[in-house]
């Protein structure tokens, strides 16, 4: 760690030191690793002990097995908790005016409102609900309220009223080629949504934030080829980069997030160096520096939670990106197929187009919503985060 | 080949199963594109009379005859061409050598074959075949000179090497020359070994003489088939990368001289032009075939109902004898779940066998279009066993939770391990459940709802826990099926094995046998596996060959055959069967070995035997020509729009 | 630095960064199996010869045996020299697969352009002149639409629609039409309209709200008084302005959609460009053609990427050429 002037012995105030030292844990700390720490336990476990396919809640008689990406996505889960609900709720002044400020947009109400319930339904749904199974005599219900010819599904479950077979309650979104529930496709397809949105969110913050922050306060040659390296990562043919991988390595989810996450966080570094750059010229900083206060400290208290709240922004308009992402990779025949996303959901259903849209509509209006939501909330969080900021990101 | 993902449910793996088996050089898959149902195939004839035929009367002549192809080629190449589509692109203009008709009768085209014994073959070419300038008339020596100095050679690899390999050739006329089996093979034409397409001498002499492997696959006259001359119904007059090929009339087509043939050659073909349309979207391809832009296309079986009430479009449905079933690891690195591999317990495949409801599978699957398969031939083959001799697993009374419950136990018996059930699961030694997986091409959407019928059956019936994974073809292929790197046996300088190691011996029941020659798809004992561990698998069908089931030699002669990815050591003695149908003299010889041959395989279940889907195709109302059998599109060259 | 300096040095650059993929690419392949060494060995194996020397031999006529830094300097060679290689899957030499994909995206890459540059800003500023009217909501909800319907999901509904329900424009795309004929811009129709949607977005919004500022600035005020038409005054005091900070928007969007949405459009249409001429490449391990398209995008990308940075710099003063 390079630090601009070396610190002064007699400069150094102890007592600020001890109190806010790095080894100072806030609670959000503490409760951070109080949790974190058996899901790393529940982790090394289920990698060294457990067999390949065997749960992983075995040894409690429960049929769960947990893959790396669900560790994953608990962990992230967590974060969020610690360090973005609970200060929300420790800050409850600070919390109002932010709701006051984001009530204003009606429309990013209603998509936090949507993306509530994807969250809630990705989270509860599979707990709930059983997995959707094969059933291939009743394939191509139509939905509810609606009906296609009789020839079409295998055999109609509802009734069929002069030649043509009519959809039941029992699939409200009709089924798939495969006689699989659409409407509970769809709920088993948002915690993966959720799990792409937490997890590459996370990555991108901590590299974004991480080479951001250094390369700003490094200074000098070192910020020179840190960001000449973010720009090759910038110009990084991601997509192309993926299905080479792909093709030459075969990938799963898992892989997904980590390829695209890891060459997602160029313009977060960017952005969060420029911001660091500036807060550094602020005066507080200049004060902590002269109190002694050293670059470790500085950036881990001032400058990441100043940059924190603006990057929200910026992580919330990333995330459509990756959904589309994995939607396209699915759509193309070569994502991980055992995932049930909804991308798979319309690949699956694009070759019956004509005769069975709703396999593919369904999933593709729910994707589109999404979309949809996460950009209304960016837009409005941007808004009301940075109220001198323009709403440039649409 | 890319079709993989871009044509959801159509029903060819990545690396299509037919082009596959070809490009290992077991089939002239080439040969095999009539069944296709994308049309192929060719006209007949083997005399040579000016029987007229040129007053080009109107019959019916439509202008063009558009088919759909799902995948774009790789290479019309004629001697590099390993793909199913392009052989059918390739055939609209140059003909093969010979056909087989709706009878299953020889056909000649280009030269008529004859034998006493099996042993020596006499090819006579037909007089009259010209290529275009300046390569003159086609003799036996351009043949004898493609098999010596090309298929036969070391450095040319060409796709049908492996069909020359061991076969002395001679030129004994100008129009004929003399071919000598290593050993006798009364069904040497059905196995489409000695298939070839002419080539002239003259444009194969100088990558010849610079061994340029790289320039004859790369050279424009064989890309462009320019040197077609009057050997095939049309004249390719583009070849669009993406777009597909179009050819126009060839008003010289050698065949509209033969008078061996049904008349309607004579006025052959009966459109000015023909077009092969790579469409890669399986929905489009539908599209094009309601609109009348193409003349016929493949039908997913879910819809062939809805294209029967269709007033323009008639439907086809065509037996094939190309499988489902499932590959199961007896290597050592299979069955994953536990020590003690079951799969190599015949009674173990057979509860697999009994465990799934094959009328189920093809009820739901394939909408009923498709047989059910019991041993390793299609019904429709002259060498299927009596229904009474085979066990007919995975129906009626011998499909069940009981019945393969009940097989499962005796496999259990015969392991040293302790495997059981406990209540409804299949246990292992130390108490946990059976896990397997089961991989299946990504992107098929028809192989994928097996898998998950299999998956579904076996959890039922057997209390096994199988994963579903999808997998790219290639990627199986490379890294789990095929193994390239093995183990050699040391040879001198003559090529006579001296010497080989352990590792490449094993015993099987009871006698030692050794590899001598692995190859990638059979790369050893059991102990020689791929890199990837594996249990089940359905990504490649296989052909079963009922022409010239002696062909699938490659897959059960002994334990160690070209072809044995799974590591299948036959229970019965196979080699006896396969060398007694080889010495037949007479039919009934070979038809008593063969029986017997598929009625033991029936029973040992080396694969676990599913179904055999039918082709649904889907043509033009009027299309006078297709029929509803294995040959069909043998006579494309004749088919036609009636009045 | 000068500005003069700055451009050299920022081409430069483009140079070395389209080096480095260009390497990492080189390296997964030279890492990956090849398919063509292990079909000799299979080929050599059935015909009873020695696999092992066949793959030897397949691996001496591929160059494989060379060490890796020959066969990068080699490779590098090419790809300086435009020698692409043959490509396996295609059947001709992998420049002229490129180049003959290369006519056909562009045959909607430039309508899709054109129609973006032009028809963004101006909805943008009209949108921001009736602000908060029904024409700025509409306008608003229809760039918030394009933005977040996924292009090939768009794609595929509309071809349902107009191409298999009312049979107005062509399901299979053709390649024979004439570029210039009435076919061809039906045919390209869709594929240009989805295109459109999802890149004009981000466009009307950053005009609108750029241009929103100037909407009530004092030269507008006084334009107005002085009796200048509301579209000339439009045109010379808000579009002029707006444009510099759209014109950087504008090569990312249209950067990121060329390199992802593109090929699924073309997958979803059937247009045999560059997009699907790269997925097929992959598909079948074409590994010259998948090197050679790999190249043409990176390409692209960075000399994308050099525009937007270069535009940037000319059309904003503010921004020093020291500070980058």
């Amino acid at each position: 760690m390079a630090t601009e002037s070396p610190e002064q012995f007699d400069q150094v105030d102890w007592n600020d030191l001890s109190r806010s030292g790095r080894f100072d844990l806030s609670i959000n700390s503490i409760g951070m690793l109080v949790t974190a720490l058996p899901l790393a336990l529940l982790g090394v476990y289920d990698w060294r002990f457990v067999g390949d396919r065997t749960a992983t809640f075995e040894f409690v008689g429960l049929d769960r097995t947990l893959e790396t990406v669900d560790f994953l996505f608990i962990f992230t889960l967590l974060l969020a908790f610690w360090y973005l609900v609970l200060p929300l709720y420790q800050n409850p002044r600070r919390t109002r005016y932010y709701w006051k400020e984001f009530k204003r947009n009606r429309p990013a109400v209603v998509s936090l409102g949507w993306l509530g319930i994807v969250f809630v339904g990705g989270i509860v749904g599979p707990l709930v609900m059983n997995a959707p199974q094969q059933e291939l005599l009743i394939a191509y219900q139509p939905p509810v309220f609606t009906s296609v010819v009789d020839t079409t599904p295998a055999t109609c479950v509802g009734e069929v009223i002069n030649g043509r077979c009519h959809g039941t309650w029992q699939h409200p979104l009709g089924t798939t080629n495969a006689g699989r529930d659409v409407f509970t496709m769809i709920v088993y397809g948002m915690t993966i949504s959720m799990q792409i949105a937490f997890i590459t969110t996370t990555i991108v913050a901590t590299v974004g934030i991480t080479f951001g922050t250094l390369s700003a306060y490094a200074g000098g040659w070192v910020d020179e080829i840190m960001m000449r390296f973010t720009d090759i990562i910038l110009s990084f043919p991601t997509f192309l980069m993926f299905l080479l991988i792909l093709y030459i390595y075969g990938a799963g989810l898992g892989m997904f997030i980590v390829v695209f996450s890891l060459f997602a966080w160029g313009g977060t570094a960017r952005y969060v160096r420029s911001k660091s750059l500036s807060i550094s010229e602020e005066e507080f900083i200049k004060s902590s520096r002269i109190s002694g206060a050293s670059t470790y400290q500085v950036i881990r208290g001032h400058v990441v939670p100043n940059v924190a709240s603006s990057i929200i922004t910026q992580l919330t308009l990333l995330i459509p990106g990756f959904l589309l992402y994995e939607a396209q990779l699915a759509f193309l025949g070569i994502g991980d197929s055992t995932v049930p996303s909804w991308g798979q959901l319309i690949a699956a259903g694009r070759s019956d187009l004509s005769f069975a849209p709703w396999i593919v509509l369904a999933p593709g209006i729910v994707l589109f919503l999404t979309i949809l939501a996460f950009n209304f909330l960016g837009d409005a969080l941007l808004d009301a985060l940075n109220p001198e900021a323009e709403a440039e990101n649409a | 080949m890319s079709r993989r993902g871009m044509n959801d449910s159509d029903d060819s793996p990545h690396v299509g199963r037919r082009q596959w088996l070809s490009a290992l050089g077991l089939a002239g898959a080439v040969t095999l594109a009539g069944c296709s149902g994308d049309g192929g195939g060719g006209g007949g004839g083997d005399g040579n009379s000016s029987n007229g035929g040129g007053s080009s009367g109107d019959l019916g002549q439509e202008e063009v005859y558009a088919t759909a192809a799902a995948a774009s080629f790789s290479t019309l190449n004629p001697i590099y061409n390993s793909e199913d589509g392009a052989g059918d692109a390739i055939a609209r203009a140059l003909d093969l050598g010979y056909v087989f008709d709706e009878n299953n009768e020889y056909v000649p085209l280009l030269y008529d074959m004859s034998t006493e014994d099996g042993e020596v073959w006499t090819f006579d070419v037909r007089e009259g075949l010209e290529f275009s300038d300046p390569y003159g008339e086609v003799t036996a020596s351009d043949f004898v000179y493609l098999i010596q100095e090309i298929h036969q050679s070391s450095w040319a690899s060409s796709v049908n090497s492996t069909n020359w390999t061991g076969v002395e050739v001679e030129e004994t006329g100008e129009y004929e020359f003399q071919a000598t089996l290593e050993t006798p093979q009364l069904l040497w034409p059905e196995s489409f070994d000695p298939l070839l397409y002419p080539i002239p001498q003259e444009l194969l002499e100088p990558y010849v003489e610079e061994e340029d492997t790289e320039g004859l696959r790369q050279d424009e006259e064989l890309l462009e088939l320019q040197f077609s001359g009057n050997l095939g119904p049309y004249v390719l007059d583009e070849w669009q990368r993406d777009g597909g090929t179009r050819y126009s009339r060839n008003d010289d087509y050698y065949l509209r001289d033969a008078d061996d043939l049904p008349d309607a050659f004579n006025e052959a073909p009966y459109f000015e032009a023909a077009e092969v349309q790579v469409i890669g979207e399986q929905a489009s391809r539908l599209g094009a075939l309601e609109t009348g832009e193409v003349d016929s296309a493949a039908i997913p079986p879910n819809q062939v109902e809805s294209y029967r009430n269709n007033d323009e479009i008639y439907v086809n449905r065509i037996p094939q004898p190309y499988n489902e079933k499932i590959s199961v690891n007896m290597r050592d690195n299979g069955w994953t779940t536990g020590p003690g591999n079951m799969f190599r317990h015949v009674p173990f495949r057979q509860a697999m066998a009994a465990a799934i409801d094959k009328e189920g599978l093809i009820e739901g699957v394939f909408r009923d279009f498709a047989q059910t398969h019991f041993t390793w031939q299609p019904r429709f083959s002259n060498f299927y066993p009596p229904e009474e001799d085979i066990p007919q697993f995975g129906v009626g009374d011998s499909y069940g939770s009981e019945v393969a419950r009940g097989l499962a136990e005796d496999a259990f018996a015969e392991s040293e391990y302790d495997y059981r059930f406990d209540g409804e699961t299949m246990v292992d030694p130390d108490g946990n459940q059976v896990q397997l997986s089961l991989y299946h091409s990504a992107g098929q959407n028809t192989e994928q709802l097996m898998a998950d019928f299999i998956a579904q059956e076996l959890g039922d019936n057997l209390g096994m826990d199988v994963t579903v994974e999808a997998i790219d073809g290639t990627r199986f292929n490379n890294e789990y099926w095929q193994q390239t790197d093995y183990p050699t046996p040391e040879t001198n300088e003559e090529g006579e094995v001296t010497n080989v190691p352990d590792e490449l011996v094993d015993t099987v029941n009871g006698e030692e046998v050794e590899w001598t020659q692995p190859t990638a798809t059979n790369p050893g004992p059991r102990n020689v596996t791929s890199n990837q561990e594996w249990d089940m698998s359905v990504v490649f069908g296989l052909n079963t060959y009922p022409r010239n089931p002696l062909t699938n030699n490659v897959f059960f002669e002994g334990a160690n055959p070209l072809y044995n990815p799974v590591g299948y050591y036959p229970g019965f003695d196979a080699e006896q069967l396969f060398q007694s149908a080889r010495e037949a003299t007479t039919q009934e010889e070979l038809a008593d070995a063969l029986i017997e041959l598929f009625a033991n395989l029936a029973e040992e279940q080396p694969y676990i035997m599913l179904a055999f889907p039918d082709d649904t195709v889907g043509y033009r109302e009027g299309l006078e020509g297709p029929i509803e059998n294995f040959s069909n599109g043998w006579d494309l060259a004749a088919w036609r729009y009636g009045e | 630095m000068g500005f003069g300096r700055y451009v050299t040095a920022r081409v430069l650059w483009a140079g070395v960064v389209s080096l480095v993929i260009t390497t990492i690419t080189f390296l997964l392949l030279s890492a990956a199996p090849n398919p063509d060494v292990q079909q000799a060995t299979t080929q050599a194996a059935l015909q009873g010869g020695d696999p092992a020397a066949a793959a030897e031999r397949a691996r001496e006529l591929r160059g494989l045996d060379e060490p890796l830094y020959v066969r990068y300097f080699d490779f590098i060679q090419g790809v300086y020299t435009l020698d692409w290689g043959w490509s396996s899957s295609r059947s001709q030499p992998v420049l002229e697969a490129v180049v003959g994909a290369l006519y056909y995206t562009a045959q909607y890459s430039i309508p899709w352009t054109i129609l973006t540059v032009i028809l963004g800003p101006l909805v943008g500023v009209y949108s921001a002149a009736n602000m908060y009217s029904w024409r700025d909501h509409a306008a608003t909800g229809f760039a918030f639409f394009g933005y977040a319907i996924p292009n090939f999901f768009f794609g595929i509904i509309l071809l349902l629609i107009f191409g298999v329900w009312l049979e107005v424009i062509p399901v299979v795309y053709n390649t024979d039409v004439a570029v210039f004929s009435v076919e061809n811009v039906v045919q390209l129709a869709i594929p240009v309209f989805v295109l459109v949607t999802g890149s004009i977005g981000a466009l009307m919004r950053v005009s609108r709200n750029e241009s929103a500022e100037f909407q009530n600035s004092d030269f507008m005020k006084t334009a107005k008084a002085k009796g200048v038409s509301p579209l000339r005054a439009y045109a010379y005091h808000v579009m002029r302005p707006t444009l510099v900070p759209v014109s950087t928007t504008l090569v990312g969007q249209l950067l990121a959609l060329f390199l992802g949405s593109s090929l699924l459009v073309e997958v979803v249409f059937g247009i045999p460009g560059l997009g699907r001429l790269t997925f097929e490449a992959l598909l079948s391990q074409d590994t010259n053609l998948v090197l050679g398209t790999t190249l043409f995008f990176t390409f692209v990308a960075v000399v994308g990427n050099l525009i937007e940075d270069l535009v940037f710099t000319v059309l904003d003063p503010r921004i020093s050429y020291d500070d980058r």
